[in-house]
């Protein structure tokens, strides 16, 4: 099945969603990635590319100039607090945003970090600014958190999201994932996202779900990939069935050909 | 009525604490009521209005009615609006502030914030920035007092956001609460929201307070405790405990809102 489920949040719904989510998911073999390999170097790129599930939502078009605000490192900030927090009793929410932060400004002041990441960027904020970055990422972590508690099966906060880079192919995919739920010898996978869904936010699950595949080992997809809208108050979920993960990988090297396109159509 | 209370300095996380032991049972049901009942009213309204009209409410928009400009309307009263959230979010994680202005004023920029509202603010000449200067610390003042020291431990979130869609996305309800502490997962119902205003509180507070509410049930599924609207003009305090009579009140207040917006200019 390669269908997209839909609710209205309610404190069970994760619950439900992870209870119910298929025993068994797809498994990619060598003959899979060869073959995504050939198409995406059937569209070769001077540069290398970046691709996830938000090029696919937006349909390949140029990301306008990035610029680091509180809201944009709230998520990284957020999730290393959670990973700081969660085994260690005591430690507040507040307290853990402060000290990711600060490991961040460290890496940034003894040159371990690259211009223009979060870390430097982190480091020319004065401390207002920093205190606003740790109000975003706490706001962020409290919504995490908030999720997790819906959930009885055992939890943990991704450590990373997922990269799979196209061998030859000069392309690096990644998934994102925010928790992850143990569900019998698999995994259900929950991402938060800010604002509301549009059209094309099933599309973007699905490349998460062929994304996360891609990069497991063993080629194992989750069972089910939940997207979590907390300001809408809307779930999506998708199976990780082979269907799901083919329309995530055909998505992509759609991207991989706009972008292109693109890229082209600037140069001329 | 709310509750109103002129509070002394360092009560009002007590007040929006309450009595935790009087705390009613969390009501996870009636939430689905509400939203269908929304959705029903709205699409009454919606009727023969053309179908490429899109409504967005804000809890602005209950604030207003056509009758009254509040000072929040103002461009002026927007920034100051704006830069007193930017405080509160920063006492709320304990950020210790050299010149509250100041400090307001650059986490304020490095949030990137609204072109109209940047523009306004660099269109200010000395002696306005002088009067705006003053104007934020003096409600910077207020709240602090008043809010006292949030524990770390209650995990408060600020500025948190809302976005519900209703009549097939015609109709958006857009909200941002100042803070909110408490989880809807709590063994009672545990949510407590609170909203600052710039201005002194009236009506249009009170149906901001009560769309709060609303939007917050409808976007959890899980009816809030308290719905809170401090002035930081004055110091007052409006504290309403979340019942289904204020619940259905916000119902016909957005759908009059909606009706409001889609009726003839």
């Amino acid at each position: 099945m390669n269908e997209l489920t839909v609710t209205h949040v309610d404190d069970e719904v994760l619950a439900r969603l992870v209870d119910s989510a298929p025993p068994t998911s797809a498994v990619l073999t060598d003959d899979h990635r060869r073959s995504l390999t050939a198409r995406f170097r059937a569209v070769p790129d001077p540069a290398h590319r970046r691709l996830d599930a938000w090029s696919v939502e937006t349909a390949g078009r140029a990301p306008s100039d990035f610029r680091w605000t509180p809201a944009a490192a709230r998520r990284t900030l957020a999730t290393a607090a959670l990973r700081r927090m969660l085994p260690t009793p005591g430690l507040t929410l507040v307290g853990s945003v402060t000290q990711a932060l600060d490991a961040q400004v460290a890496r940034a002041q003894t040159g371990q970090a690259r211009a223009g990441s979060l870390a430097v960027w982190l480091d020319t904020l004065g401390s207002a600014a920093r205190g606003l970055v740790v109000a975003e990422a706490v706001g962020w972590a409290g919504a995490v958190l908030e999720v997790a508690r819906g959930l009885e099966a055992p939890w943990n906060v991704a450590a990373s999201d997922a990269y799979y880079d196209v061998a030859g192919a000069r392309t690096t995919l990644r998934g994102r994932r925010d928790l992850e739920v143990a569900r019998g010898d698999g995994l259900v996978v929950v991402r938060l996202r800010a604002g509301s869904p549009g059209t094309t936010a099933g599309a973007g699950l699905r490349v998460d779900l062929a994304v996360l595949a891609l990069a497991d080992s063993r080629g194992v997809a989750p069972s089910r990939v939940i997207g979590w809208w907390p300001e809408a108050g809307v779930v999506l979920a998708v199976d990780g069935s082979m269907e799901g993960v083919r329309a995530g990988a055909r998505d992509l090297v759609r991207a991989a050909v706009v972008t292109r396109r693109h890229r082209l159509h600037l140069a001329a | 009525m709310p509750t109103a209370t002129l509070l002394p300095p360092d009560s009002v996380l007590d007040a929006l604490r309450g009595d935790r032991a009087a705390r009613p049972a969390r009501d996870t049901t009636s939430a689905a009521t509400y939203r269908a009942t929304l959705e029903q009213r709205i699409g009454d309204v919606l009727v023969g209005v053309p179908a490429d009209t899109r409504v967005v409410l804000t809890a602005a928009s209950l604030r207003r009615s056509a009758q009254t400009r509040d000072l929040h309307d103002s461009t002026r009263g927007r920034l100051r609006g704006a830069l007193v959230s930017v405080l509160l979010r920063l006492h709320v994680v304990g950020t210790p502030l050299g010149s509250a202005f100041d400090d307001a004023l650059t986490a304020w920029c490095a949030e990137g914030p609204s072109s109209d509202l940047l523009t306004h603010w660099e269109s200010l000449d000395d002696d306005e920035r002088a009067r705006l200067a003053t104007d934020v610390t003096a409600h910077h003042v207020t709240l602090a007092r008043a809010l006292g020291e949030v524990p770390d431990e209650w995990s408060a979130r600020t500025a948190q956001r809302a976005s519900l869609r209703l009549a097939g996305g015609r109709v958006v309800l857009r909200d941002t609460v100042d803070l909110v502490i408490g989880s809807v997962h709590a063994d009672v119902a545990g949510v407590v929201l609170f909203d600052v205003t710039t201005s002194p509180l009236g009506d249009g507070a009170e149906r901001a307070l009560r769309y709060h509410a609303l939007v917050e049930t409808l976007r959890t599924s899980v009816v809030p405790l308290r719905s809170a609207v401090f002035s930081s003009a004055t110091g007052e305090l409006w504290l309403r405990e979340v019942d289904s009579d204020m619940l259905a009140r916000a119902v016909d207040e957005v759908v009059a809102a909606v009706s409001e917006e889609c009726g003839p200019r």
